[in-house]
């Protein structure tokens, strides 16, 4: 089964949705459901075109496909357990939350909070993400601790802070403090990054760019040749300031530094 | 003229002997009458559970602590949100929700009044101003004098007369009701990076014991005629083998005043540890409620601690770092100039850690062994030991030795051997249970004058009516139905107003705040004593002028004056 939903035009287009009843479940049921506008509970149907394709019998069938002016949508796929997501476009903050299997796909940017605190499933953004991707909510000790996040672009500042299981993949550059208090899991940076790591308890961070301020509490224990990659890393342990046993590789020397 | 007639109430109200009476309750103006005309409203109680309105002797919901608790739990405020709705204001947060949130959850739960655990004299303005949007409860504020310059020096020179006027002074000018002692001395020297491990260790550069600290403001207490007496934290809070602290301090209080008990212990269940270390912490509160049993004069709170997330917050700085030393968890630390200090972390308390466990079946045993339920009453020292909305629970697991059984079941394997809780067979009846969440509370306090905790003529008519028929319901089996009856009043009537109605508040509060201002002689007054006021001018980082709360921090104080028998 396939939902399509396309956005109308709105009066003012600037008002966030928070669409957090927008999952692959709900709509089994079909799609008679409720989003707020601003402060005001909506009907779908009158903010978007519905177009439903095709039956299901369960919910992993279903696919929803969110077209249009799609930017300011908040907290689409929020608990989603099953199923499928496409965003023809980008998406508002905190598309994913808790989400605990299932897939969802943007193609444009996805604005700040992408996959906060998810469990399970797999996000795909093929634009850039925001801050605090695949981070913890604010005061949370435990941020994402499983599934999946792979972004095509560039994502911002506190990038998988309090990250503990699952992978986060960005294949350009992070902004500020990257990978900061992880405590398990795997962040893979294609691009730069600046002061990542810090407080770091455990977990694996590969950065192949430059890194920019290099904390100075990480101890430099071995270097090595990755597998499927050129070159070698040089493997860091840290954040030994807080008897942390993260480990950090990072290709690209260190201003001042050369790799033996 | 506004009149009201609660029909067909059972009634329970120890401090008037009577015990599960089918009456009615006239109500005119806020005060309980003999008799109302016809015209009055009605309300049918239809033969449920009506009881004094609910009073909290020990518990932590405004002040700078509390919001620093707020500030640095944002998580927290993603929990318990409701919308606003009616009368009702928009609230969040479980274990240090918003002050509204506390308020409405008190009213639901047929909570009248509430005393604030500690407010530091210097922060009162904040205190002050929460209590104002804490708007169903009356509110009381325990003022902190445990690491006080001047109150040590007065000490120092053994001058009780010095150390009452001080207190006074400081209780008018802070509004506060009553002399609170955090862990005495020890918050102080700690400020200095020191500890102290028994009350007789000397705080440092000042040379004074927290015995003599403890021992001195009893005296001035009872010779200002506060209506409630020292309220204190003991020294040595959550250290294994602490049980002798404790009773060393019981062993100082001497039986002084008729009306009441001369030593208010509050959350004992954290100072009723035995053993050496965390790994063989035993209980001994057998030895706790012995000493208390043979004790008239004090009177202590249980300070359960019941499992789930919650924060602690209290003025005790060293105690609240050694706990961040286990939990490595976010911290926080505060020094108050002059007058004490504080300290904050958020704890998970888990029925796999056999410490929890240990520490949960010490409240219960507390409140069990102590044979007169005046002197044990039902506190978790919120949010200390767990949110106050777990109250239902821990009188479900008083009523019912079934219910402890089954909790019991599912502890960690070693709780047994620490500690003597399956071996109690005690139940709790209504009428102790009453005793120990308000006549207990009313009489401790001092406010069954203020017409609180009971139901004579002339008393204030806060009436909690709870949806259990207690003819009909054995709490020993029943228990679920007694800790849902608990959770939510039909009614919480609130000085002659309905304020909530089957859990959901339906006014505009207006509560008062209770205050106390001693009266002493002229010639001790500290604000006429050039020696007080040159040091605070010099030491203080405030002006002594701008130190007391102005009236418009109270929009509706109640002040009551004692005459000191100075």
């Amino acid at each position: 089964m396939r939902v399509i939903l396309e956005t109308k035009q709105r009066k003012k287009p600037f008002l966030p949705i928070e669409a957090e009843t927008i999952i692959p479940r709900n709509f089994l049921k079909g799609p008679a459901l409720t989003v707020f506008e601003g402060n005001k509970e909506r009907l779908l149907s009158d903010l978007f075109w519905i177009f439903v394709e095709g039956t299901a019998v369960s919910p992993d069938k279903v696919e929803v496909i969110l077209k249009g002016d799609t930017a300011r949508i908040k907290r689409v796929g929020e608990y989603m357990d099953t199923g499928t997501i496409r965003i023809q476009g980008d998406i508002g903050m905190h598309c994913g939350n808790f989400m605990s299997g299932g897939v969802i796909e943007i193609s444009g940017n996805a604005d700040a909070w992408l996959g906060r605190e998810m469990l399970g499933g797999s996000i795909i953004c093929y634009g850039n993400a925001g801050h605090y991707c695949a981070s913890g909510y604010r005061g949370e000790k435990h941020g994402m601790k499983g599934g999946r996040v792979e972004v095509m672009g560039d994502a911002g500042d506190f990038c998988a802070e309090y990250l503990t299981g699952g992978e986060v993949h960005i294949h350009g550059s992070c902004g500020d403090m990257a990978g900061v208090e992880m405590k398990g899991g795997q962040l893979i940076i294609e691009g730069d990054a600046t002061r990542p790591c810090g407080n770091m308890k455990d977990g694996t961070c590969m950065i192949f760019g430059t890194v920019h301020h290099m904390l100075p509490t990480f101890e430099k224990i071995d270097t090595k040749k990755l597998p499927d990659r050129d070159g070698t890393v040089v493997v860091y342990k840290g954040d030994v300031a807080n008897r942390g046993k993260g480990i950090l590789m990072i290709k690209k020397p260190l201003v001042g530094e050369t790799i033996s | 003229m506004t009149e009201l007639l609660v029909k067909n109430a059972c009634v329970i109200d120890p401090l008037n002997k009577i015990l599960m009476e089918i009456m009615d309750i006239p109500v005119r103006d806020g005060r309980i009458v003999e008799s109302v005309s016809a015209g009055a409203d009605v309300i049918d109680a239809r033969g449920c559970l009506t009881l004094p309105g609910g009073i909290d002797s020990h518990s932590h919901v405004c002040g700078t602590k509390v919001n620093f608790g707020r500030y640095m739990s944002p998580e927290d405020m993603r929990a318990g949100r409701t919308a606003r709705r009616g009368k009702m204001h928009v609230t969040s947060g479980y274990y240090v929700p918003t002050t509204y949130g506390n308020s409405y959850r008190y009213s639901a739960m047929g909570y009248t009044t509430v005393l604030e655990g500690a407010m530091a004299p210097l922060e009162a303005r904040h205190t002050h101003e929460e209590f104002t949007a804490t708007p169903h409860q009356d509110m009381l504020a325990n003022t902190l004098f445990d690491g006080n310059w001047a109150i040590m020096e007065a000490v120092r020179a053994k001058d009780i007369k010095k150390a009452a006027a001080i207190v006074a002074w400081t209780l008018s000018a802070v509004k506060g009701y009553s002399i609170k002692l955090t862990n005495p001395g020890g918050t102080e020297a700690w400020g200095w990076g020191q500890d102290l491990s028994s009350i007789h260790d000397m705080v440092p550069n000042f040379n004074v014991t927290p015995a003599e600290i403890i021992t001195t403001m009893i005296a001035a207490n009872e010779l200002l005629g506060l209506p409630h007496s020292v309220h204190l934290h003991c020294n040595n809070l959550g250290k294994p083998g602490n049980y002798r602290t404790t009773l060393q301090t019981f062993d100082l209080v001497p039986d002084t005043n008729n009306g009441r008990q001369t030593l208010y212990a509050t959350h004992v269940q954290f100072h009723a540890y035995g053993g050496t270390t965390w790994r063989d912490i035993s209980s001994k509160a057998d030895d706790i409620a012995r000493a208390v049993n043979a004790k008239p004069q004090i009177v202590m709170d249980m300070g359960q601690i019941m499992f789930g997330r919650t924060m602690t917050m209290t003025a005790d700085g060293p105690m609240e770092f050694n706990l961040y030393c286990l939990h490595h968890n976010k911290w926080s630390n505060h020094d108050v100039e002059l007058e004490t200090g504080s300290g904050i972390i958020p704890v998970l308390y888990s029925k796999k850690s056999l410490v929890n466990c240990v520490m949960w079946a010490i409240g219960l045993e507390l409140a069990l062994l102590t044979k007169n339920p005046y002197q044990c009453l039902l506190e978790t020292d919120n949010p200390n030991g767990a949110p106050f909305v777990k109250y239902p629970e821990i009188i479900g697991l008083l009523m019912s030795k079934r219910y402890r059984d089954e909790e019991c079941a599912t502890l960690n394997g070693g709780t047994e051997q620490r500690t003597a809780l399956s071996a109690l067979d005690r139940e709790m009846d209504w009428n102790e249970i009453a005793i120990m969440t308000r006549a207990g509370q009313a009489k401790a306090l001092g406010i069954d004058a203020q017409g609180k905790g009971h139901f004579r003529t002339g008393a204030e008519a806060d009436i909690a009516i709870y949806p259990i028929r207690c003819r009909d319901v054995d709490p020993t089996t029943e228990y679920r139905k007694v800790i849902e009856g608990f959770q939510k009043t039909m009614y919480t009537i609130k000085r002659g107003r309905v304020v909530a109605r089957d859990g959901d508040v339906i006014v505009e509060g207006a509560n008062s705040t209770f205050w106390v201002n001693p009266v002493v002689p002229d010639d001790l007054n500290v604000a006429s004593d050039p020696e007080f006021v040159k040091k605070f001018e010099e030491y203080y980082t405030v002006r002594m002028g701008n130190y007391p709360v102005q009236d418009v921090y109270l929009p509706r104080g109640k002040c009551i004056r004692t005459e000191a028998a100075l």
